[in-house]
């Protein structure tokens, strides 16, 4: 159970609340909903390559993230991997038995979620600032990790009651910001066509 | 004469002795590969040596799988595993590339002929014109949730073609994957490591055998030591191999033990004195050790099957001094010489009948067999020659008196057989036999499925089912060989066949597959990848995608022209290894091998190479199995060939009607007893025909020993025969408890057999009573 929950958190820690005691988190039988933002630098590129979009967050059951701009792509997540989809054709499929890499992302963002530092500093150097209202946290990978499993310079989160604002920046500098709006912790399920989406990428 | 005889016995026995003990002194090897047992296919010989090869890399295969619900706990385990079992020298540990150095070597080799290189599926969809599908897939990688670019290969392979040639290089059905060094799995909530390597020495060789199981049982009782959760599976010819050498060592001293125990104890309370054991245990000692010299002379090593089964010699080796020795039952006083000539027609006869029993065997071209046939005819002849030339030398005994409940025992049998008031009751147990033998008929079934009788440890196979399942591949053991006389031509028949396998893939008739052409397309198919590349995805889609994405220039091709070689890929790791055991040296041929994994449907598989020039499908298993059935249906006409053979040598001395008295209870006891083991539910197999043609030659001398018998020694000549059946009951029927499914069948035929035997040998009886009344 904890695990698919930090599945859910693989979207850059959409919803992760740092700050121990303001964690109010997404509870199983609570939905997150909200749009997204995400800015992606490239070097080499002429401009950055943005995309617009919503996502929902489901415990338990995983993570759909909507591309609309510039066109429409669906990725969903779930305790099974990563699937994406364009024009209901699946374009990619990785599944977590073969990417433990992918699992291990989730354990160490899980570690971010429920505020063990302990288990965090293993993997990286954790920075906190701000208070419950307005907090950050930095990320820094410790100094000999094996740049193929690791390949981040910096991943820092922001926010307050929900998670604001994630940039990630990469070890060829290239980088992504994701900035995220109207988020609403509804509860209920999701919705028929978005379970349907679930199913599908958990198979 | 009959000193110099005995005397010249002597030289011989000696002379065997002192090449037992020089072999000895050198130390004893036996062989444990029961294929090495069956016969070879002569048809094909350079297909058969590309075979061998395979079959030897493939049964030098490990892996072992360490897992742990803590990633960090299942690394180190796989850390001490890897280290202790590299650190014997007995394993090459299959290195992995780790870190982006190795990567690099690969990525340098492949990345300047990329523009040739399309995975398999890619390929496919650019010629059933779906290009788009390609654009769209590299779309949703830039823009993705998950960026999966960087501008230096964007640049160089917009639509991001290499990584996908890449992805397919893997084994499509393994779920490994390569975590930070290690092949790793999670499955479960569990983190699986796979450590794969290959075997330095000879699998079959038992001190690599036994030193391997020492290292990687001392190296998972360190990681217990350390992590008492830990689970290590493992799984490899070479531990079945050391599981089937064990359980057939244990039989071979347990049962050795047994039936020696049982012998001695059964002659010592039959004759209550020393004597007959001491000549008898001179016979059965001289006939094991001429069996075994003569073997090694003849075969340089012997099988450790053909050993055990030759052990159980002692079953017929002893009949001889038996029916010598219970001569001393007779009435009446006689000299050693009066009670030789008294059995030496029996004794002829039964070592003739046996004799011409066992070299069916060498008919067979089973080496394995062979070497129990030499082994049992040398040693049966040396038993034979020592009861006739020493045995009345030595025998000191008078005659024995306290035989009366035994004979008055076998005197009932004979009773049963003729006393004229029984002939309902035996007609009765006749249609009672005759009963079985239908219902026996109506439900008998044959077995040759090798893979059955190998009667592998449950434990080992339930154990690499698991790591199977968990890792994802099977260890799999059937393949194409594809022949040709270059490099190119065979890559081009490969990819005839590969293009043919996909769809049976897709449908599911096997799992996946490896061969040279996966990693090295043939140059015609580099050039057409090439073509169709330009043609149906860059001259139509490329300026529009790089419009969408923003990207200014790209630098395409860097070797328009050249193709990526066989024989440049060979020299980079970790390409080295796994070309290698898919490239086969054949003389001035090129032999490549195509792995399959997870074959569910053969026939289609195999019918998938019709019509490709070169191309071989190989099931080894299937193969011998077919082979098994072959030979067995050749047995079994074998043993009517020697059974219609002993009636003229019989009817020499009992013309013909007694020839067919003699034979009908060997002829009833050998159509009975399959049948009476398929009532039991066992199935007709080689070995079982096998057994039946040892049945036979040991009925055949039970009756001559009742035919040769007058009124009065009737009992004695039963007693005899009952003691060379209880002394073959427990040699050969001990092998009935045998865990190799082979050595059972043996057991259990010549149990039923040796036991039927008996009990229908009066039969052959001379009827002086009912003449005479």
């Amino acid at each position: 159970m904890r695990r698919r929950r930090l599945l859910l958190v693989l979207a850059a820690g959409t919803f992760a609340t740092a700050a121990r005691a303001q964690y109010r988190g997404v509870a199983p039988g609570q939905v997150l909903r909200g749009n997204f933002m995400q800015e992606r630098r490239i070097k080499g590129f002429d401009r950055p390559l943005i995309s617009t979009g919503d996502f929902v967050l489901a415990p338990g059951q995983g993570l759909i993230w909507r591309t609309e701009k510039p066109f429409a792509i669906v990725t969903v997540i779930t305790a099974k991997g990563l699937v994406q989809e364009v024009g209901g054709t699946e374009t990619t499929r990785l599944a977590t038995a073969r990417l433990p890499f992918l699992g291990r992302l989730y354990d160490l963002l899980g570690a971010a979620l429920s505020g063990d530092w302990h288990k965090l500093g293993s993997q990286f150097q954790v920075t906190q600032q701000g208070d419950a209202t307005q907090w950050e946290l930095t990320l820094v990978p410790h100094a000999g990790a094996d740049p193929v499993a690791m390949p981040f310079r910096s991943i820092t989160l922001r926010g307050g009651t929900f998670l604001d604002e994630v940039r990630i920046v990469r070890l060829d500098d290239d980088s992504d910001h994701l900035v995220f709006s109207g988020q609403t912790l509804g509860t209920g399920e999701p919705s028929a066509a978005e379970a349907a989406l679930l199913r599908e990428a958990g198979k | 004469m009959s000193r110099t005889m005995a005397a010249a016995w002597l030289v011989v026995v000696v002379l065997l002795g002192v090449h037992l003990a020089w072999r000895v002194e050198r130390g004893l090897t036996f062989g444990t590969d029961l294929m090495a047992l069956l016969p070879r296919d002569e048809a094909d010989p350079a297909l058969q040596r590309v075979n061998d090869q395979v079959a030897q890399s493939l049964s030098r295969r490990v892996a072992i799988l360490v897992g742990d619900r803590d990633r960090d706990r299942a690394r180190q385990a796989a850390t001490i595993m890897t280290r202790d079992l590299a650190g014997s020298s007995l394993v090459e540990i299959t290195a992995l590339p780790s870190g982006p150095k190795r990567f690099a070597a690969l990525g340098a080799l492949y990345f300047p002929y990329r523009s040739g290189l399309l995975s398999e599926d890619d390929r496919q969809r650019l010629l059933d014109g779906h290009a788009e599908t390609l654009e769209t897939r590299a779309l949703s990688q830039v823009f993705g949730l998950i960026g999966m670019a960087d501008v230096r290969l964007l640049r160089r392979d917009p639509f991001m073609l290499l990584p996908a040639f890449f992805a397919a290089l893997t084994l499509p059905s393994s779920r490994l994957g390569i975590d930070d060094g290690m092949l790793s799995v999670t499955d479960a909530g569990m983190t699986w490591i796979l450590i794969s390597g290959r075997l330095r020495g000879d699998p079959y060789a038992l001190d690599v055998q036994a030193r391997l199981n020492t290292v990687f049982e001392a190296a998972t009782r360190a990681i217990r030591a350390g992590d008492p959760d830990v689970q290590v599976l493992h799984a490899g010819a070479v531990f079945f191999a050391a599981a089937g050498a064990k359980s057939a060592m244990a039989d071979m001293s347990t049962l050795g033990v047994a039936s020696s125990l049982g012998t001695v104890a059964l002659i010592l309370l039959v004759f209550r004195a020393l004597t007959p054991l001491v000549l008898t245990v001179l016979a059965i000692g001289v006939g094991m050790g001429a069996g075994l010299s003569v073997s090694l002379l003849l075969f340089g090593e012997l099988h450790i099957m053909a050993m055990l089964l030759g052990l159980s010699l002692i079953g017929i080796a002893v009949d001889y001094s038996l029916y010598y020795c219970v001569e001393m039952f007779a009435p009446g006083q006689r000299t050693p010489n009066q009670r030789l000539v008294r059995v030496m027609p029996g004794i002829t006869l039964g070592l003739i009948t046996t004799t011409v029993g066992y070299a069916t065997f060498l008919l067979a071209p089973f080496p394995g067999l062979r070497q129990v046939a030499a082994f049992s005819v040398v040693g049966l002849i040396a038993s034979f020659a020592t009861v006739v030339f020493w045995l009345p030398l030595l025998d000191r005994r008078g005659p024995v008196r306290h035989g009366r409940v035994l004979l008055a025992a076998t005197a009932l049998l004979w009773r049963f057989w003729e006393a004229p008031a029984l002939r309902p009751v035996r007609i009765a147990v006749l249609v009672v036999l005759a009963g079985i033998g239908l219902a026996g008929a109506g439900r008998i079934s044959a077995l040759d499925d090798v893979r059955r009788m190998q009667s592998l440890s449950p434990d080992l196979v339930a154990e690499q089912a698991r790591l199977q399942q968990i890792a994802g591949f099977t260890i799999g053991t059937q393949f194409f060989v594809v022949r040709a006389a270059d490099t190119e031509t065979a890559l081009r028949r490969e990819e005839t066949l590969l293009d043919r396998l996909r769809p049976l893939r897709l449908a599911g008739a096997l799992g996946g597959y490896r061969a040279p052409a996966s990693f090295v397309p043939s140059a015609q198919r580099q050039r057409q990848n090439r073509t169709l590349r330009q043609v149906r995805l860059e001259t139509p889609l490329l300026a529009g995608y790089l419009a969408q994405i923003g990207l200014p220039a790209v630098e395409l091709d860097t070797a328009p022209d050249g193709v990526l070689t066989l024989a440049a890929a060979e020299k980079i790791e970790p390409l080295d290894e796994i070309l290698g055991e898919l490239t086969v040296a054949d003389g001035d041929q090129v032999a490549h091998i195509v792995m399959l994994d997870n074959v569910s449907r053969a026939d289609a598989v195999r019918s998938a190479a019709t019509g490709i020039d070169g191309v071989n499908f190989v099931d080894p298993a299937a193969d011998f199995s077919r082979l098994l059935g072959r030979y067995r249906r050749r047995v079994v006409a074998l043993l009517m060939v020697s059974a219609v053979l002993m009636l003229p040598l019989l009817a020499l001395r009992y013309r013909l009607a007694g020839a067919i008295r003699v034979m009908l209870p060997a002829v009833l006891t050998i159509v009975l007893v399959p049948m009476a083991k398929a009532l039991l539910g066992d199935p007709f197999t080689f070995f079982d025909a096998m057994a039946l043609v040892l049945v036979l030659s040991v009925a055949v001398d039970y009756a001559v020993f009742c035919a040769e018998a007058d009124a009065a020694y009737k009992p004695v000549a039963l007693l005899g025969v009952w003691m060379a059946m209880a002394s073959t009951v427990l040699s050969f029927g001990l092998l009935e408890r045998s865990q190799v499914a082979a050595v059972h069948a043996v057991g259990s035929t010549m149990l039923l057999g040796v036991v039927l035997a008996f009990l229908l040998a009066p039969m052959a009886g001379r009827r002086k009573q009912r003449e005479d009344g």
